[in-house]
């Protein structure tokens, strides 16, 4: 199974302050050992709210407002998508991670095509398996 | 520039509502000319909080919180990850989403960051093992 693993912004993150030179480090290990174990498929860190903005969308009114916002704690600063075998085995690796400091990681389970029923018409799985393909191909 | 774009949850997408075939295609199709274009890196579909868990950090100790969680507007429902030429062009792209929930939602742009933002602190080792790190994960560049 595949998860998203989040992580949460604070302070510090959005205020744009770069990690030290010993974090940076370490996490450098760990994105190592996840990679060597098959388990990080992909891994970025996001700008400051402030560099984004959010779409609002009803019915087919669409309505910007820019960044920065206010509920830090909710917001994304960084993200893994990792292969695990479970969600246990998830927690287990991202009890490892190098973080402190009052940090908050959320893991949730990524939907596969099974997980959608019947919606997902044999068309639309061959479509969206073609599609996966063309963005390995084109990447 | 890359951006990651997110589909905020909302009380449908909480209780686990799925898609309808009708949004299934549009979605589909809106995907396929993101990819046309050469846009389109990446993106998934996050099942709901309920499934899912957060683990606490604090110095040395470590908690588990199982889902779900209460700020229904603020959590991740979706994401993609995309190149654009610019924050504008991925605004343009955003506009032509089909509406990806029922009623009212809600899609976050954020810009990603890159090695050449932390300066100084990563040299230009870390930086060559960073880049061959993302190939062996397979990422799509």
């Amino acid at each position: 199974m595949r998860v998203m693993v989040l992580v949460k912004a604070d302070k510090d993150s959005e205020a744009g302050t770069m990690p030290s030179e010993d974090i940076l480090t370490k996490m450098g290990a760990y994105n190592e050992e996840l990679v060597k174990a098959g388990i990080m498929l992909a891994g970025e860190g996001l700008h400051p709210t402030s560099k984004g903005l959010r779409m609002r969308f009803s019915g087919a009114d669409r309505a910007i407002t820019d960044g920065p916002f206010a509920e830090t704690k909710e917001l994304l600063a960084g993200f893994w998508i990792w292969q695990v075998k479970s969600m246990d085995e998830a927690v287990e690796w991202l009890k490892r991670a190098p973080f402190d400091g009052g940090t908050e990681i959320e893991l949730r389970p990524i939907f596969e095509m099974e997980d959608f029923g019947d919606a997902m018409t044999p068309e639309l799985k061959d479509q969206e398996d073609r599609l996966r393909q063309d963005i390995e191909r084109k990447g | 520039m890359r951006f990651m774009v997110m589909v905020k949850a909302t009380e449908d997408s909480e209780a686990g509502a799925l898609p309808t075939k009708d949004l299934l295609d549009q979605m589909m199709a809106f995907n396929r000319d993101l990819i046309a274009a050469g846009v389109m890196k990446g993106g998934d579909g996050l099942t709901p909080s309920a499934k899912g868990a957060r683990v606490r950090f604090d110095g040395a100790s470590r908690s588990v919180i199982d889902g779900p969680f209460a700020e229904t507007k603020e959590l991740v429902a979706g994401y993609w990850l995309w190149e654009c030429a610019s924050l504008d062009e991925a605004i343009s792209w955003v506009k032509r989403c089909p509406n990806p929930m029922p009623g009212p939602s809600e899609i976050e742009i954020r810009p990603i960051g890159s090695l050449a933002d932390f300066g100084d602190i990563v040299s230009p080792d870390v930086a060559a093992e960073w880049q061959q790190m993302k190939r062996e994960a397979g990422e799509a560049d």
